[in-house]
């Protein structure tokens, strides 16, 4: 097989990918490697799918028919296990080469695997792939009990899904709060209280040791000694960049594969895009994977004009996420937990519980977290624009609304410039 | 593709297109379920409605994980509400903060141009001063970005001459 675009993956990356392909290049073939089967689904939606909300047509954000409308030929149950750069080929677990002209590696993430004595003992369920959340779908409907190691942003996403089944749930995450990733510390202690009022037992600060099997359940045995017993175990400690196709080579590689601003590898005709991606951090001046869906529809963007010939430049990712999760609304913008010169703004409003605004010494706005109803997320995209844009605060200081909006911008250009 | 234009020294916040567009998309007045939005600075007597642009690079389009949005062969930003997992996604996206969601239903809803209504936008339909305009626009989903961009770049450029003295 052959092709003038080779593209390794199946989800946000390589989809948005090749839609840029097809802008400037209508005619070149395309070969898109996917390690599982069929089109695309939305990896997003699949708690959605383990809660009864979303049926497995519904998960789906791509049929057969598009991939042939674009050109692609879609080859499925193909695992790229290596790339020889010299001979310009793209390595399969089957023995099959795939030659390319340009390549984009969008491998996504690897669940982690913590290091728990007896895992091997016992069966955890992980969630990243369409056959893990119909195994974990399974088990929940059999289970009346679940252990959850991790109380991130995937392990309260399952715990919502398996709420939702009447799975009594408890989560245990060795950080002091919930979700440290999305919140700072007072949002997280707010978002813990909104857990335990629906009746979750937390075990925060706290470490897994052991795990083994007992009586059809699976006792976990703490830090501190504490055993817990549950019907079935899910691990979310995480995730790192899968960089199985290129452990030998030939990419350089630190904690994701490195790019250069139009996301070309060190190697030539190689690029990269997504959560496997190591790229240059909007706010710092340092690099970043922040492994979340719109970082890498941008970067699969970015990366599939510059191998269709093109030289955009990509401005560097910024962390951001929104949520619902226990009836509260949660999102969260760059960098949100402020560092030693920052500066902080809290706004208050409404029936918001916590909006903050963190502004760095140059008082330009570099992040802001939410806590509250719906209502508040489109304030936040807002936020976000400013974000990107640089705004600094001092445009926005003397307004007391309930709300910064987009046309607060405005007004302050038209009347305080 | 026609669009809502703004004429934002002709609107006088009396909020008939909230009720408006509320009233047409969801047979209530409730202006909490309008996509229209008026924001007030009274002190200035500036009255500014915001609604969708319909932008040509949308981002609430290219983000949404369940490809909810869909930008038409005639430029209009779509969300199509079966296909929305009411993620947020989109609203965080927004840089004019014109996504909105609705609380009761669980998806996210823009300005539809009220294209089940052979009148068109009832907002434009139902504002008085004439501060809402549907109309064509060469390019359509740019116009309202350059109506707000160049009220900013004029004051920027006035402070950028300031601070350089």
């Amino acid at each position: 097989m052959q092709a003038q675009y080779v593209l390794i993956g199946n989800s946000a990356a390589t989809l948005a990918a090749i839609d840029s392909i097809r802008r400037y290049d209508q005619q070149g073939r395309v070969i898109l490697i996917n390690r599982e089967q069929g089109p695309a689904y939305s990896r997003v939606a699949l708690p959605y799918y383990i809660g009864g909300e979303m049926s497995l047509d519904d998960l789906l954000i791509r049929r057969y028919d598009d991939y042939q409308r674009q050109g692609v030929d879609l080859v499925d149950g193909a695992t790229a296990i290596g790339i020889d750069a010299g001979a310009a080929e793209v390595v399969l677990a089957d023995g099959r080469k795939v030659r390319y002209e340009k390549l984009l590696i969008g491998t996504g993430s690897a669940c982690i695997a913590p290091s728990i004595r007896g895992l091997d003992t016992v069966t955890p369920h992980y969630l990243w792939t369409l056959d893990e959340a119909k195994s974990m779908k399974a088990a929940a409907k059999k289970a009346h009990t679940a252990l959850i190691i991790g109380g991130g942003f995937t392990g309260m996403l399952v715990a919502e899904a398996l709420r939702k089944l009447h799975v009594r749930l408890t989560i245990i995450e060795m950080t002091a709060q919930l979700l440290p990733q999305l919140l700072d510390a007072e949002a997280g202690t707010l978002f813990t209280q909104a857990v335990r009022d629906q009746g979750v037992m937390l075990r925060l600060g706290s470490r897994v040791e052991a795990v083994a099997p007992r009586n059809g359940q699976v006792e976990a045995t703490l830090s501190n000694g504490a055993t817990l017993a549950a019907d079935m175990l899910v691990v979310a400690a995480g995730v790192r960049p899968n960089l199985s196709c290129v452990a030998n080579g030939p990419c350089a590689v630190s904690t994701g594969i490195l790019v250069d601003e139009h996301l070309s590898t060190d190697c030539t005709g190689i690029y990269t895009a997504g959560d496997v991606a190591e790229v240059k951090d909007f706010l710092s001046a340092g690099r970043t994977i922040h492994a979340i869906w719109p970082t890498a529809v941008d970067q699969g963007r970015v990366a599939g004009a510059c191998m269709a010939g093109a030289k955009v430049v990509y401005p560097g990712s910024l962390g951001m996420n929104v949520v619902k999760l226990f009836k509260l609304t949660l999102a969260q913008l760059g960098r949100f937990r402020e560092e030693p010169d920052d500066d902080v703004k809290l706004l208050s409003g409404g029936r918001d519980l916590y909006r903050k605004v963190v502004v760095d010494r140059d008082g330009v706005i570099v992040g802001a977290v939410y806590v509250g109803d719906e209502n508040g997320v489109a304030e936040m995209g807002v936020i976000h624009g400013m974000i990107r844009r640089r705004t600094k605060w001092r445009d926005l200081a003397r307004y007391h609304l309930p709300r910064l909006t987009y046309a607060t911008l405005v007004h302050a250009a038209a009347h305080h410039g | 593709m026609k669009q809502i234009i703004v004429h934002q020294e002709k609107c006088t916040a009396c909020r008939d297109c909230e009720l408006a567009c509320s009233f047409s998309h969801e047979g209530v007045f409730n202006p909490a379920l309008s996509r229209i939005h008026v924001n007030d600075f009274y002190e200035e007597q500036f009255y500014l409605p915001m609604t969708c642009v319909h932008c040509a690079e949308a981002p609430c389009a290219i983000v949404c994980p369940t490809v909810a949005i869909s930008k038409e062969p005639d430029g209009q930003i779509l969300v199509h509400g079966e296909r929305c997992i009411g993620c947020k996604m989109c609203l965080l996206a927004c840089p004019f903060g014109v996504m909105g969601f609705h609380s009761q239903t669980g998806v996210a809803h823009n300005c539809d141009l009220c294209l089940h209504i052979p009148d068109g936008p009832q907002c434009v339909a139902f504002c008085v001063p004439k501060a809402l305009e549907y109309t064509d626009v060469e390019t359509a989903a740019t116009a309202q970005q350059k109506i707000y961009a160049a009220t900013i770049q004029k004051s920027l450029l006035a402070q950028a001459g300031q601070s350089a003295h």
